[in-house]
């Protein structure tokens, strides 16, 4: 059987490609056995001549029987086929200017499309890597401030009782940085999370070395383990074996390394870059804490609870909670969210989905490019189509060599493309290399091979073949008698170009207004120094270790001391710490009631972010105090409560009325503890463009309001703020040599990598516009210049008759703008659904809508008539003489 | 004896070339006496129509060519039977007879009186 197909195979192949050798073969071989007919004719006694004759008798027809050989060689379709590729690449290599403009468009096109289907695939198909992903859930606390809040350890813990009943399994963990450092190394600032006990074995993970957490070392005083991510024991343990078993420092206190996790786990989708997991191990304080939303909470939904059915039981779990503890939980609900849902986050959807559908754009600007050019192509060839038409060629036989030059751009452009996707994705790769290196790896796979391949293929098919239906319903006996005397083409033919044009355009002013939205938005937000300024300043992030800096006291010694050190620094004016820095995300909005004013319901109250800085922290960050004393050394733990509130809560808690000396207090249960209000502080806004619910900012001195994780920020005066970074790095290392210190840059190199993805998108989107307007102007040139020779006749004639040289280019380039206009105008309605679109994604941008849309258009115009400025000055050069001899 | 109408031939050409290289590997000229020697010339196919055939063959990797030389001392073509070539002639063999033997069992009840 294999032997067959070898032989066959090998049969095939020589009739493919070595085809002179088998037609020799085939000559000798007739020839052969013509000469012995002849021998035996002559024989019999006749002469020469009748043997001859005699014996081509005898043998039949030569010529049919050679051609009958020949059919059975190789399949008929594949041997029309290799004639075909081979006369579309001769036909193909006859114009190279058009396939390569072709191919090129193909590349640019389908590369772009297939890169958003790489980025899409890696980022939303792809599955996590969690086995029955579909079971999981987040469970979300919903409060009027935050949709997606966390829950307190008390409420989890009560959660966890009743789910076994009525949901499944539920896992809690929190973020919890810490200081990370092998035995004699210096500490390093690590991601890290502190889990529960059944955390990987609810997801479904098994270490891949070493084991997973007992759950007795969620009991505290036996929790000093570690599981390590397979990068961070790459990394720092060189992948040593022995190193699990082994100890490290985490936040200085010797862990045991128990586990490393396998390469698949630690998606930077879900949990993000996660170094080093620890037990939860909860205090008995943090047990019975009800009110400090501490913990996020997972879920695994047993197999025979539909999704629904454990969102029912979630929501009542909230709304017992609600009832059992009114103070804390009137206002908020317990919902569950599958966990695909929440993994790339509303924006990222938008995101992903307007990448693919903007260079779905790119790609169709393309196409029409691409038929347009088929379409010229083929009426180049109207005349040669007519003929075979007219000597009785079939349809089929028409159609038949222009689809398979189609195949053959198609097939071209589809390698080129994945060239353009590898170029991209490679880019996109780097751009979002992590601080501790790790970087998005981008799917290029089997199926982004097959996008490539159907894209390139509908693209080249659908667009090949609608010239080629076009060239079928020419009118045979018209062409023919024209003489091959070109006119413009039919009015169908002109329409059908101006409908491609009038549509690249109306594109191509879509991609720029959305590429111009995001531009003017993102340079806003990254410009935006909404109450705070970042030139000059230099800022770095500690997390002190709960088990070395126990209490606030300790806390504040250590602040108190490093901001005297770092304000001692050479070029450095002045330092302050806060727990967030102004152009970051605040998080965990506190509930106020304003003291002497009717209590409003519970959970109703109005609530504002809070941000603990140290006196000198504002005119540090350059946020003005607007009324007011600044916080001072004074205002200690032990000194009574203070509190600075933003312009906007001034304005909507006291109106006209001065908000110092009021006073305001903390909801929470139990006795409240009033906070005199001493100043009033510009509102700040972030670079995020998500929305803030919470507007409202209260400022408290960071030794009244103690939290382990502080920023440090300086303002640099007379050197470059890169210069005092090592200078920093050292003081923090004097004072305490296992703290690392986490972002330890200028402020405006965080803002740059903290929005670096909506940078991608802006620089992905101004690409595609860039492209989509480089194709409509190719393809405007085309048309434009295409016509104009087409009608060298006809301003011959007008010139003649005593037309200006301006009439004529004037008439090219009213030509053009019209088109652009028409196509603009179309355009319009989709841009402004785009800008809408936008606007609803990233409520915080200032978007400009008009302006932009406006500019687009004039662009859009613009670049129209500078691509038919060479046909116009072409035209307006035509010699009457010359033009009218010609015809 | 009438010669045999050549429409009667189709497809049986290929089962009268496998059983002519059944024995022996032939080029193409002797393939065609042998054929006209035993069906003693009663089917009167034109010669050239044995290359397609023979091409189709061997295309179908039911027989192989090789160059050798013919007693003549020249160059030819030498065919011979395959493997499958050797399975594919038992079994067009059973059919044929079997098709035979079931044409001759109905026109002999048609003939009865």
């Amino acid at each position: 059987m294999i032997a067959r197909l070898l032989q066959r195979a090998r049969l095939l192949a020589r009739s493919l490609f070595r085809r002179a050798a088998r037609e020799r073969e085939l000559e000798s071989e007739l020839h052969d056995h013509l000469e012995h007919l002849v021998a035996e004719n002559r024989a019999a006694g006749m002469s020469p001549e009748a043997a001859r004759l005699a014996a081509l008798r005898e043998f039949g027809g030569v010529e049919q029987y050679r051609e009958a050989c020949r059919d059975t060689w190789v399949p008929p379709l594949l041997t029309d086929l290799v004639r075909d590729l081979r006369a579309a690449a001769k036909s193909l290599a006859r114009t190279p200017g058009f396939t390569v403009i072709a191919l090129a468009t193909l590349a640019l096109g389908v590369g772009a499309n297939t890169a958003m289907f790489s980025l899409v695939k890696t980022a939303m198909l792809k599955p996590l890597p969690y086995p029955d992903a579909a079971q999981l859930d987040e469970i979300h606390r919903a409060t009027p401030q935050d949709r997606k809040g966390l829950l307190s350890v008390a409420d989890f813990l009560d959660l966890r009782r009743e789910a076994a009943e009525g949901y499944g399994e539920i896992t809690a963990f929190a973020y919890a940085d810490a200081s990370v450092a092998p035995p004699g190394e210096p500490a390093e600032f690590a991601d890290s999370l502190r889990v529960s006990t059944n955390f990987f074995d609810l997801l479904g993970i098994h270490p891949q070395a070493g084991r997973d957490f007992l759950t007795e070392e969620e009991t505290p005083g036996r929790h000093a383990v570690a599981i390590l991510s397979r990068r961070c024991w790459l990394n720092r343990f060189g992948g040593d074996p022995a190193a699990i078993g082994g100890t490290m420092r985490i936040d200085g206190v010797p862990h045991e390394i128990v586990g490393v996790l396998p390469e698949a786990f630690n998606e930077w989708r879900h949990l993000g870059w996660v170094d080093v997991f620890r037990p939860l191990a909860l205090t008995d304080d943090e047990k019975s804490d009800r009110t400090t939303a501490r913990v996020r909470v997972l879920g695994r939904r047993s197999p025979e609870r539909s999704g629904e059915e454990a969102a029912r039981f979630v929501a009542m779990q909230g709304e017992q909670l609600a009832r059992a503890y009114p103070a804390i939980h009137s206002a908020a609900t317990l919902h569950t969210v599958a966990l695909d849902e929440v993994r790339m986050g509303e924006t990222g959807g938008v995101a992903a989905g307007m990448l693919i559908g903007l260079s779905a754009f790119v790609l169709l600007i393309a196409c029409s490019n691409l038929a347009n050019l088929l379409l010229a192509r083929t009426m180049a060839r109207a005349r040669e189509f007519a003929l075979r038409a007219a000597l009785g060629a079939s349809r089929l036989q028409l159609l038949r060599p222009l689809v398979v030059e189609s195949l053959a751009l198609a097939f071209g452009g589809a390698v080129l493309a994945m060239v353009v996707a590898f170029w991209t994705t490679d880019w996109l790769r780097v751009r979002s290399t992590s601080d501790n290196g790790d970087q998005v790896v981008f799917t290029l796979d089997g199926a982004v091979l097959a996008w490539a391949l159907g894209a390139s293929l509908l693209t080249a098919l659908a667009f090949g073949i609608a010239p080629a239906l076009f060239a079928l319903r020419l009118d045979t006996s018209h062409t023919l008698k024209s003489g091959g005397r070109t006119t413009t083409g039919n009015r169908g033919h002109r329409r059908l170009r101006h409908v491609l044009i009038v549509g690249q355009f109306a594109l191509a002013l879509v991609l720029l207004t959305g590429a111009g939205l995001l531009v003017r938005g993102i340079n806003d937000l990254n410009n935006n120094r909404a109450g705070w300024e970042s030139d000059e300043r230099v800022s770095g992030t500690v997390q002190l270790p709960a088990a070395r800096y126990p209490d606030a006291a300790s806390i504040d010694a250590f602040q108190r001391l490093a901001l005297e050190r770092l304000a001692a620094l050479p070029g450095v004016e002045s330092a302050g710490a806060a727990h967030f820095l102004p152009f970051l995300t605040w998080y965990d909005p506190i509930r106020y009631i304003v003291d002497g004013r009717d209590r409003p319901e519970p959970g109703r109250e109005p609530a504002a972010l809070v941000n603990g800085v140290s006196p000198g922290y504002l005119a540090t960050v350059g946020t003005r105090l607007l009324a007011g004393r600044d916080f001072h050394a004074a205002d200690s733990a032990s000194a009574p409560a203070v509190a600075h509130i933003s312009e906007a809560m001034a304005r909507d808690l006291f109106g006209r009325e001065s908000p110092i000396g009021r006073r305001i207090a903390e909801v929470r249960e139990g006795a409240l503890d009033w906070i005199e209000i001493v100043g009033v502080v510009a509102d700040v806004r972030s670079i995020f463009p998500e929305p803030t619910p919470v507007t409202w900012r209260v400022y408290r001195p960071i030794a009244q309001f103690s939290r382990n994780r502080i920023e440090f920020v300086v303002r640099t005066t007379g050197v470059a703020p890169e210069g005092v970074v090592a200078d920093m790095r050292a003081a923090f290392a004097a004072l305490d040599p296992d703290l690392p210190v986490r972002d330890l840059k200028s402020a405006n190199a965080r803002i740059a990598r903290a929005n670096y993805q909506l940078a991608v998108l802006r620089d992905v989107l101004t690409s595609f516009a860039v492209l989509g307007l480089g194709l409509a102007a190719m393809g405007i040139y085309g048309v434009i210049a295409r016509h104009t020779a087409l009608r060298t006749g006809e301003f011959g004639v007008r010139l003649a008759l005593g037309a200006q040289v301006g009439d004529i280019s004037r008439l090219v380039l009213a030509n053009g703008a019209k088109l652009a206009l028409v196509g603009a105008a179309f355009g319009l309605v989709g841009a402004f659904g785009l800008s809408r679109m936008i606007g609803a994604t990233f409520p915080g941008m200032n978007l400009a809508p008009g302006a932009i849309l406006g500019s687009s258009t004039a662009l859009l115009v613009v670049v129209a008539l500078l691509a038919c400025l060479v046909p116009a000055r072409n035209a307006a050069r035509i010699s009457p003489t010359e033009a009218l001899r010609s015809e | 004896m009438n010669p045999l109408r050549p429409e009667l031939l189709q497809g049986t050409l290929d089962l009268l070339i496998l059983k002519a290289l059944s024995t022996a590997s032939l080029h193409g000229w002797d393939v065609a006496k042998r054929i006209a020697v035993v069906s003693k010339d009663r089917l009167s196919l034109k010669q050239g129509s044995l290359y397609p055939a023979l091409h189709r063959l061997e295309s179908r990797g039911l027989i192989e060519a090789e160059w050798g030389v013919s007693e003549a001392g020249r160059a030819a073509k030498f065919y011979r039977l395959t493997r499958a070539g050797r399975r594919e002639l038992e079994h067009e063999r059973e059919s044929w007879e079997s098709f035979a033997a079931a044409m001759a069992s109905v026109l002999d009840m048609k003939e009865a009186p």
